[in-house]
């Protein structure tokens, strides 16, 4: 794999994980946020 | 700010949610584009050969880290600072812009190593842009270090807030000694990254393209990373005042006192 | 403010000489790290002369973390803090005081630090001028830095790993700066002219400017942070 490869590889593949991770955290916030005080488990 | 009573978040509205996710769009599409035209329709340098083609992605990249995500972050903290200007908003938009910004200040260190490695024969030196970047990540890990520290909001956003500042005088300061450092040592060789003399048609397009895509993405995160923030106070908060009332119902319960019994 | 300046100082430097941690117990550290320094980069002396101007600030920057750790723990027993707080004390006056306090205690052990380095490595001091000039300004700015960021770790039970984290970067032109002036002042370095020096002392003095205000500016709000 040349040097060119491997930088835009791994720029973009950090930057999708990333992209990912807060997608998915938000998407379990909104969830957990909308939840009715007294059932989320402190 | 505090929930008690309130079940939820108001959720985006609807422009807001229209602009991010046209945002997003925009990003992915413009990344998508600058890819293939780095990667394949534009062609080599003279000077650089294929390994120009990571001028698409370090400089944009690094200009987002350096100047954009960080220049948010201080302004935002420094707005929060200013009494008159005092609101969750600044300290939510810092704390986003950090952590989006540590991500691109990481990632620009790397490919700024993957890129100089075969162009120079190195991994790493000392001048002035890597010293500088090296220690605003290392600066930015401490922001986000304070952060994680338990505290009301308004000292964490204080604390926080401080360090933004400092930061944003110091990187400056580094930057400047370091390239005072290298001219006033003999003999020390400048390291530059040098394309050909004239960047011009379809790299030229690319280069710009490439600013603009890493750009949009920036502002989706920034988007992105502050609802997470926002919801994430509010899933505190709630956690607290659930704990709370139930400490509370403890107190209140008509249980028979036992000898020595808890106390209210 | 300067008269709370002066009162705060003072406070700080009374109980270190009643206490005197930092003369048994940082400055000990310090000349231990010069001896430790030897052990890494000998057993000739020519190379420990070499780096001994960088070798210095090193041992000063983390003697200073120590120093503005233990101004801050001064004030940790039984609500101190709050006490300082409440007293009606100009904040300014407080941080200056403080930073007063801990800038004195490096001079202190830079004095022994010089004379360790001059001993141990054999190092030949060309200019005292020079040297106490560039201690003096860089001292001045690591007090500040420190200073300020001690007031942000008080009271954090993380207090003792995040300082350092936090500072030492910070520091980071003061040791460039510093170690930069010293090479010229003891006629080491690459290109040493006699004036060589004199751009790096500027930058100290910037340094310890910026962070003195940043400083007197900042440290009253910081001090509202639970």
């Amino acid at each position: 794999m040349s040097y060119i490869d491997a930088g835009y590889a791994i720029a973009f593949g950090v930057l999708a994980a990333y992209a990912a991770l807060l997608w998915r955290r938000r998407q379990r916030l909104e969830r957990s946020a909308s939840r009715p005080q007294g059932h989320s488990a402190p | 700010m505090s929930s008690s009573g309130e079940s939820a978040v108001a959720p985006w509205s609807p422009v807001a949610t229209w602009v991010v996710r046209g945002l997003g769009i925009a990003a992915a599409v413009a990344l998508a584009a600058t890819v293939w035209l780095g990667l394949w329709v534009t062609p080599p340098d003279q000077v650089q050969h294929n390994l120009v083609r990571l001028v698409y992605v370090h400089p944009p990249i690094a200009w987002v880290a350096l100047y954009l995500a960080f220049g948010v972050a201080a302004v935002s903290s420094a707005l929060w600072l200013w009494p008159r200007t005092r609101s969750r908003f600044w300290d939510r938009l810092a704390a986003s812009a950090v952590e989006v910004g540590t991500v691109f200040t990481a990632l620009t260190l790397v490919t700024g190593s993957i890129w100089g490695r075969p162009t120079w024969g190195l991994w790493w030196t000392w001048d002035a842009r890597l010293t500088s970047t090296a220690l605003l990540l290392v600066l930015l890990l401490g922001y986000l270090a304070v952060r994680r520290v338990p505290a009301d909001p308004d000292s964490r956003a204080r604390r926080c807030a401080v360090v933004a500042l400092v930061a944003a005088v110091d990187v400056p300061i580094v930057h400047f000694s370091v390239d005072w450092w290298h001219t006033l040592h003999q003999g020390a060789t400048v390291l530059n990254a040098n394309l050909s003399p004239t960047i011009h048609g379809s790299m030229a397009w690319t280069l710009l393209l490439g600013f603009v895509a890493f750009t949009l993405l920036f502002a989706w995160m920034l988007a992105i990373r502050y609802r997470v923030e926002v919801l994430s106070e509010h899933v505190q908060d709630t956690e607290l005042d659930v704990a709370l009332h139930e400490r509370w119902a403890e107190g209140t319960d008509p249980v028979p006192a036992e000898p020595g019994g808890a106390l209210v | 403010m300067w008269r709370d300046t002066v009162l705060v100082a003072g406070k700080d430097l009374r109980i270190e000489l009643r206490s005197r941690v930092v003369m048994h117990q940082v400055v000990p550290v310090a000349v231990l790290m010069l001896v430790l320094f030897a052990f890494a980069l000998g057993p000739d002396r020519a190379p420990m002369a070499q780096a001994a101007p960088g070798l210095f600030w090193v041992a000063v920057l983390f003697a200073s973390v120590l120093a503005v750790q233990r101004s801050f723990a001064l004030e940790a027993p039984d609500g101190a803090r709050d006490g300082l707080r409440l007293s009606g004390l100009d904040p300014a006056g407080v941080f200056l005081g403080k930073t007063a306090a801990v800038a004195l205690q490096l001079v202190v052990l830079e004095v022994v630090l010089t004379a360790g380095v001059v001993v141990l490595y054999g190092s030949h001091v060309r200019s005292y001028g020079s040297i106490v000039v560039a201690a003096l300004a860089g001292t001045a700015g690591l007090a500040a830095a420190g200073t300020l960021y001690g007031a942000l770790a008080a009271g954090l039970r993380v207090r003792e790993t995040l300082l350092p984290f936090l500072f030492l970067p910070v520091a980071a032109p003061v040791l460039l700066a510093g170690t930069r002036a010293w090479q010229a002042a003891l006629g080491l370095g690459a290109g040493n002219v006699g004036s060589a020096g004199d751009p790096w002392v500027r930058l100290l003095l910037v340094f310890a400017a910026v962070y003195l205000a940043l400083g007197v500016v900042i440290f009253g709000p910081l001090q509202e942070a639970s």
